[in-house]
């Protein structure tokens, strides 16, 4: 091996390389560097952890919410042609389905048991929003978790009511269709999915009128409908209101990233104090390298050169730091989400399990802060070396 | 290769709490090329002062220092740092070696902050040190070397870039006699032989005898001896 005077590296490369050996060698400065890069350690791997809990969390979240919300809402404004504006919604490139929907507040009853819902009433196969009767045919749809409670078979005829009512002889009296059950669906485990029912667009509209009826547009995927969702109302009948997933979903999806912010900003606080112990570490070796340091000064160290020496030490024992929490971080997100380690309860939450997913721009974000926060305080402490008078340094 | 050294009035005041110290009071020096000069003169007389003004370690209150024709006045700290490093060539009284370097390695430490070649520095400091009689310490570290060696080692890593001047201060002021005589010969010898200007601070009159001239620093004046 090349001794490392001999290797061609820039002079505080060299220094700082050997630097660290010595430091190693000293008890106490060994112990700093120790505490220093163990703390950078354990602040990298919480922050990764926690960061990947919580996106995590946020993508199971994100699929469950955006597999029950339509990608594109539009909602026609009253007494506009439906079916026109359908048609030319689904001549837009880029748009895989288009859907009528009607929907409206109402009642299900069955043998003296109510249950309010909201209706929605659609054509074709049943849309991706019903999770477990999508694309099933035309029917009646209610939540599983009301099925099992009240008893209820496919074939049973349930009570479909609406509070639109319709003239008697005998005053207004609300609109009631009797309408055979067709299925169910997964209401998932959110108060909001309890409450609706699907059910034929003809039959919804006998119940409410044609007053509020809106189209579910569907394409590729999210991102493309965020570019579709800007087009459509070039082609939309004036009146008509465009909201997308993200419109949906906003303050839930708000909520997330406000989470993922104040967690990532109150687990930094963690490397906060290990680049502190870094200062104190580097400013021990410093102190006890103060004659050698001057003697490198009237040898013609420049400051500068004497500042990167230190920095390139101080960054070396955060860089072994670093390397160290990425790897307890991301090996143990890893091992915790394969192997499900932490389990919730399923009937609570829609997860049985806390899911853990390393996103790289957290990765990138976590390391950049880490390297920033441990250079500077590498520099702050290099700067009480570079400012060193070499004559003052030297006497003991 | 040696230069002339040159000092216009220098002088230099501390201040010690409340009390400000003239240490040097227009200092008047000439330096010729390749002159070996012993400065002596009783403790606080200022002699460690002149010599880190002349070592561009320090800056005078007033005066100049001219080495080689060249003035150190309105130089950077940054660009005085490259003075030395080209230039000149300290000793000191105690050894200042780096303990985390082994002898040859401290030797070539001059040469790698100049940025120079690492196996031409390499050589450089090797042929020095066999030329002190090191060559079975090379691989040594400081603490394993006795106090006459370390101060040999210090002497090669002084002039491993044969700079054109070299400055000691007390450069056997911490050793035994007979250590310390070894060192000076040694030093003497190499300051010839590389035709160097050299600058000595002594408290020792003998190693100020064998000098080609010595200063005496007084009523801080220099005075001939």
């Amino acid at each position: 091996m090349t001794p490392l005077l001999e290797r061609p590296w820039p002079f505080p490369v060299i220094l700082a390389l050997r630097y660290l050996r010595s430091t190693r060698r000293d008890a106490f400065a060994s112990f700093l560097s120790a505490v220093a890069a163990g703390g950078l350690a354990l602040g990298v791997a919480a922050l990764i952890l926690s960061l990947a809990v919580i996106s995590g969390f946020q993508s199971a979240l994100r699929s469950e919410l955006l597999s029950r919300t339509p990608q594109i809402e539009v909602e026609l404004p009253p007494g506009a042609d439906a079916e026109a504006a359908h048609q030319a919604v689904l001549a837009v490139p880029e748009v895989v389905s288009a859907q009528i929907l009607v929907r409206g507040g109402g009642w299900l009853v069955d043998q003296g048991k109510v249950q309010a819902v909201e209706l929605i009433g659609f054509d074709g196969p049943v849309p991706p929003s019903f999770p477990g009767a999508a694309g099933k045919p035309q029917g009646l749809y209610v939540p599983a978790l009301l099925a099992s409670r009240w008893g209820l078979e496919p074939g049973q005829v349930l009570e479909v009511v609406s509070p639109r009512p319709t003239l008697t002889p005998l005053g207004p009296q609300p609109r009631v269709r009797s309408v055979p059950l067709a299925g169910t669906y997964e209401g998932g485990r959110t108060q909001e999915d309890r409450e609706r029912a699907a059910l034929p667009r003809k039959v919804a509209e006998t119940l409410l009128g044609n007053t509020s009826r809106r189209l579910e547009v569907s394409a590729a995927d999210l991102d493309v409908a965020l570019d579709v969702a800007e087009r459509l109302p070039a082609v939309l009948p004036p009146g008509s209101e465009v909201r997308t997933w993200q419109d949906l979903n906003r303050p839930l999806l708000f909520a997330l990233r406000l989470e993922k912010l104040v967690m990532f900003v109150a687990v930094s606080l963690i490397v906060g104090v290990a680049a502190l112990a870094l200062v104190a570490d580097l400013a021990l070796v410093i102190s006890s390298k103060r004659p050698e340091i001057g003697m490198l000064g009237t040898m013609g160290a420049t400051p500068a050169a004497l500042r990167q020496t230190f920095v390139i030490l101080g960054g070396l024992v955060a860089g072994s730091g670093m390397l160290i929490g990425t790897v307890l971080g991301v090996g143990g997100a890893w091992v915790m989400d394969r192997f499900r380690l932490l389990p919730v309860p399923g009937q609570v939450y829609f997860l049985d399990y806390v899911p853990f997913l390393v996103q790289a721009e957290d990765l990138v974000l976590v390391l950049l802060l880490t390297l920033v926060l441990a250079l500077a305080s590498s520099f702050y402490a290099a700067q009480r070396a570079a400012s060193l008078d070499p004559v003052e340094a030297m006497r003991r | 290769m040696s230069v002339a050294v040159r000092t216009r009035d220098l002088t230099k005041t501390y201040v010690d709490g409340v009390r400000r110290v003239a240490v040097l009071k227009g200092i008047d020096l000439a330096i010729e090329p390749g002159e070996m000069v012993a400065i002596v003169g009783p403790s606080g007389s200022g002699k460690s002062t002149l010599l880190h003004l002349l070592g561009a370690l320090d800056r005078p209150d007033s005066g100049e220092v001219e080495i080689g024709g060249g003035s150190l006045a309105g130089l950077s700290g940054a660009q005085l740092a490259g003075f030395r490093n080209r230039t000149i060539g300290f000793v000191f009284q105690f050894h200042q070696l780096l303990p985390d370097f082994t002898a040859l390695e401290n030797v070539m430490l001059p040469g790698r902050i100049a940025g120079r070649e690492p196996r031409q520095v390499l050589e450089s400091a090797r042929r020095l040190l066999l030329e002190v009689g090191l060559e079975e310490r090379l691989d040594h570290f400081p603490n394993q070397l006795s106090g006459g060696e370390r101060q040999r080692v210090a002497l090669c890593r002084a002039l491993v870039l044969e700079p054109p001047l070299l400055l000691a201060d007390e450069p056997t002021g911490n050793l035994d006699p007979e250590s310390g005589e070894t060192v000076f010969n040694l030093l003497l010898d190499l300051q010839a032989r590389h035709r160097t200007t050299g600058v000595v601070v002594t408290h020792n009159p003998e190693i100020a005898q064998r000098c080609t001239r010595i200063l005496r620093l007084d009523g801080r004046v220099l005075q001939p001896y």
